[in-house]
């Protein structure tokens, strides 16, 4: 089997969606029968570095209409199985190629694409996509709201956890971060205006009641962006500025080390594709609480791995998942390896293209 | 991975017949609502292959065929039917559903967890499917009186196809599979026609076969007798397969008392030509105000019909019985729906004007604008769909036309729906299939969607809350590929209802076989009008003012987010911590 890949980023790429694509491009490349991938990305900022073995990547071609006669000489070239939409907008260029080559089309959406109206040529490639694969099961709702498929096409293929998030030595990580005996709230997360159901107000809102009953919690937020001066002003109102501590943007390779410190990862986002990042704190072994809503109880396995709580009890929640006492960081590593380690993914990914032969 | 199931013992009376079944080698459980009507000579011929049955059951041969022949097994099956098998080995599950659709199935997936069941109730109890809606589903209700397949009212539950079997492993579900097709039985049927002169002996052949078939029960099995051709033809064919005592059931009711409606006398007849015991049940304004709370508790998605079902399954189990035949299907089957003469006619006289799109939408607006609308709120239509074989259809038994639904419904939801049920383009490209024989289309037409989606699904809900198991030896999809070839005939040559009165040995009386049709009607008209008198003065404004109240006892679904209302604890909260 040839696949061609039309993706935004992968390799060399930056941010969950590039991950996501290198993960499962990785993925189809271990999978029995496949034979080739072409990848074409979009853009590639960083060093592509080593690909998987069968992956090609093309350079990456920012225009659209030089992008579009790319993907259609490598069509040509390739004469591919199966064409894979990696993105909403790559769509009718997909079915344009699906066409041509009588390939069968698999499309991925990453979550938040399909929470807004969407316009009629990018309904009409989803509708006709042997498969359409979400982050998540609101992500597949979302996407029936407005693509209705006879028979449903739509399949769920969760985020995988990186390698690299495992428990370690927790003392040494919180020296590193200068953290003493307190509790510690962490968030990790983009501080963009646009994304403000992230949430980081509801936890700061909260943090002088928890203290002013005996808690001796501090609240620490990895991630930069334009929205912070607000956040930074509402902690100044609640009068908790002192125990909100904004960490800007940190380096991926000490992220292990930060959830290995804090005591319970927090992000009540209302607005999470999937999240990400929940996986990964408790991978490090950090119990991780979020809303049930959208994505996010998906990575929290519905309250079996992560605490998932509506809005109206975050403050009654949060509290008790201070004062519960931390699990088995190895157990909790386990549980969310076994349902979203790589190798869990690698064979739902082996399964999915299986069923094209 | 689990399986449940509530049983009505028909067929193998004692616990060797109770599901979820496993087979002997442990590797296959099935559970399975329906019966299997050719199951002895499926049996008879197993156990000549050294196959040693554990129980007298139809549910075994189940397992034992998919054993042997895996999904080819559907077609062996004649019955009605909706199983799951799960296989241990594969970790698969393989679902299939009859071909006409008389057993429901609903299915649904959320990308992680897929759930199946007989009942979108059942479903719903569960709590952890989302009732997000789908628009198709509500359009559909307010266009057919009932929700067609494969909607529902909830975006996330869907109807296995009719004749269709899917495999879930997993992966998920797979594509579902055709294995069954009325429409193609019928396209069939019409590329071949019977020899004119062999139809009487056909028919009688053909339905005393099924008839005999319908009978196979540990238990009696009676008879819903209404004053028409279909069920007093069932009687006498119950007598010519032997069964010697047979209990009719016929519903009263004051209002028809001395109208044309009235179906007592006719029926005592026939029961009394045939030497059968009658039963006539009144049923009073009284009883249905009283049983309303429970027919709507039971009514599984909304359907404006089914109240009949409810008070003649009612009276069946009153009188003892758990099992009954229905005439159900003859009308599809031989043509006896005004709908047969009527939807051929329009489509020959409006086609040409079809063909220009604006003719149909001026004169519309015009007959609309001339207040015709009040007469027959559909009448301005005729135009705009008559020249069609599915605009026609909707003409002929829609309750609403698209037109129309911005009055009851949402526009935007309203539009969503329309474009996700495309009802036009669905239907016309299913009797597309079928395109030698007007008959032969418009019997198609009527066999898979107003009896599929309304008579068939209000069977089942209104029948099994009776726990009375409805049989429909006219729907069966043996004497469907024996009489498809003989609906070509059925306009000029022959009358299809004729034929079948003449089926059983002694014919039907006279008096049955010239009566105009009724079937089982129920004065819901009059006694909703009690409540609602100013739409009660036209038959086709009751069922829209029926359709409302049916709607409001439907909970709107609300678009809500699937998890809203989940609080849960982690599990590590359940291990023990280790030491820090």
């Amino acid at each position: 089997m040839r696949i061609l890949a039309l993706m935004t980023d992968a390799f060399g790429g930056y941010g969950g969606i590039a991950q996501y694509n290198r993960d499962f491009v990785a993925a189809l490349a271990a999978a029995p029968g496949v034979e080739a991938i072409d990848v074409l990305p979009r853009i590639a900022p960083d060093t592509v570095g080593a690909l998987p073995d069968r992956v090609t990547q093309h350079p990456a071609r920012r225009n659209k209409l030089i992008y579009s006669l790319a993907a259609l000489a490598a069509a040509n070239a390739n004469r591919p199985d199966v064409v894979l939409n990696g993105h909403l907008y790559h769509g009718p260029l997909a079915r344009i190629i699906a066409r041509r080559t009588g390939a069968r089309m698999i499309s991925q959406l990453h979550g938040t694409e399909v929470s807004h109206k969407l316009r009629k040529r990018h309904v009409a490639p989803l509708a006709h996509s042997d498969i359409v694969l979400t982050v998540s099961r609101d992500t597949l709702g979302l996407l029936r709201d407005q693509v209705l498929s006879e028979p449903d096409n739509g399949m769920v293929l969760a985020n995988t956890v990186q390698p690299e998030f495992t428990p370690g030595d927790r003392q040494a990580a919180r020296a590193r971060f200068g953290l003493g005996n307190q509790s510690v709230l962490l968030s990790v997360g983009r501080l963009d205006q646009r994304e403000r159901y992230k949430g980081h107000n509801r936890i700061i809102e909260l943090l002088q009641a928890l203290r002013a009953s005996g808690r001796d919690v501090i609240y620490l937020i990895a991630g930069m962006g334009d929205d912070q001066p607000r956040l930074e002003a509402l902690a100044a109102r609640h009068n908790v500025s002192p125990w909100v501590r904004f960490l800007g943007k940190v380096p991926y390779k000490h992220l292990p080390d930060l959830y290995r410190a804090a005591d319970l990862f927090v992000l009540p986002s209302t607005g999470e594709g999937f999240g990400i990042v929940f996986l990964e704190a408790m991978a490090c072994g950090t119990p991780a609480l979020g809303l049930a809503v959208g994505g996010a109880p998906d990575a929290l396995g519905d309250g079996e791995l992560g605490y998932c709580v509506t809005a109206e009890n975050l403050p009654a929640a949060l509290a008790k998942a201070l004062d519960d006492p931390r699990p088995d960081p190895h157990s909790l590593h386990d549980a969310v390896q076994a349902r979203f380690g790589q190798a869990a993914f690698r064979s739902r990914v082996a399964s999915i293209i299986s069923s094209l032969n | 991975m689990g399986f449940g199931h509530r049983r009505l013992a028909i067929v193998d009376l004692s616990d060797g017949g109770a599901q979820p079944m496993t087979s002997a080698c442990g590797r296959y459980t099935v559970t399975f609502n329906g019966e299997i009507y050719n199951y002895p000579a499926l049996r008879a011929e197993l156990e000549r292959d050294g196959v040693r049955f554990r129980s007298n059951s139809d549910t075994e041969v189940l397992l034992v065929l998919y054993q042997r022949e895996g999904e080819a097994m559907a077609r062996r099956l004649r019955g009605m039917f909706a199983f799951a098998i799960w296989d241990t080995q594969e970790r698969r599950i393989f679902l299939a559903r009859d071909p006409y659709g008389i057993k429901p199935l609903y299915v649904a997936n959320d990308g992680w967890t897929f759930r199946f069941a007989s009942q979108v109730k059942a479903l719903l109890a569960g709590g952890r499917i989302s009732r997000a809606p789908e628009p198709a589903g509500l359009v559909g209700f307010h266009l057919w009186g009932s929700v067609p397949e494969p909607f529902t009212l909830y975006r996330d539950i869907r109807m296995l196809p009719a004749g269709h079997t899917m495999l879930v492993d997993s992966r998920g579900p797979h594509a579902s599979r055709s294995y069954a097709s009325v429409i193609e039985e019928f396209a069939r049927g019409a590329e071949k026609p019977a020899d004119l002169a062999d139809l009487p002996e056909l028919v009688r052949a053909a339905t005393l076969d099924s008839v005999s078939a319908h009978l196979m029960a540990d238990v009696e099995v009676g008879l819903f007798l209404s004053s028409g051709i279909d069920s007093g033809a069932l009687l006498g064919l119950m007598k010519d397969a032997g069964q010697s005592k047979v209990t009719c059931i016929t519903l009263a009711f004051e209002e028809f008392r001395g109208t044309d409606e009235d179906e007592t006398f006719l029926a005592a007849q026939v029961a009394r030509s045939y030497g059968a015991q009658h039963i006539v049940r009144t049923v009073s304004a009284t009883e249905f105000n009283q049983d309303l709370p429970s027919i709507m508790a039971a009514m599984d998605q909304p359907s404006i019909d089914g109240i009949n079902t409810w008070f003649v399954a009612k009276a069946a189990r009153e009188a003892g019985l758990k099992v009954a035949l229905s005439g159900l299907g003859g009308d599809e089957l031989l043509a006896g729906y005004p709908s047969f003469r009527d939807i051929p006619r329009w489509v020959s006289l409006l086609r040409l004007q079809s063909a220009v799109p604006p003719v149909g939408y001026l004169t519309r607006s015009l007959l609309r604008l001339l207040g015709l609308g009040k007469l027959n709120p559909k009448l301005p239509g005729i135009a705009e769909y008559g020249g069609t074989y599915a605009g026609s259809y909707l003409l002929r038994r829609g309750l609403h036309l698209p037109f129309e639904l911005k009055e009851v419904m949402d526009p935007e939801f309203a539009r969503s729906g329309l474009n996700r049920l495309d009802p036009l383009r669905r239907i016309e490209s299913a009797s597309e299939k079928v395109p030698l024989h007007p008959i032969s289309r418009v019997a198609a037409l009527e066999s898979t969607n107003y009896m599929r989606h309304q008579l068939l699904r209000d069977c089942d809900w209104a029948g099994m809350a009776q726990s009375i198991e409805i049989r429909t030896p006219l729907v069966d999809s043996v004497l469907l590929r024996a009489l498809a070839p003989v609906a070509p005939h059925l306009k000029d040559q022959a009358s299809g209802k004729g034929l079948l009165a003449r089926a059983p040995r002694t014919p039907l009386p006279d008096a049955v076989i010239s009566r105009s049709k009724t079937g089982f009607v129920v004065p819901t008209g009059q006694w909703l009008s009690r409540s609602t008198p100013a739409t009660a003065s036209l038959k086709g404004m009751a069922s829209r003012a029926w359709s409302r109240q049916v709607l409001a006892n439907f909970a709107a679904p609300m678009p809500t987010s699937l998890h809203s209302d989940v609080t849960s604890v982690p599990v590590h909260q359940t291990l023990k911590p280790k030491a820090a």
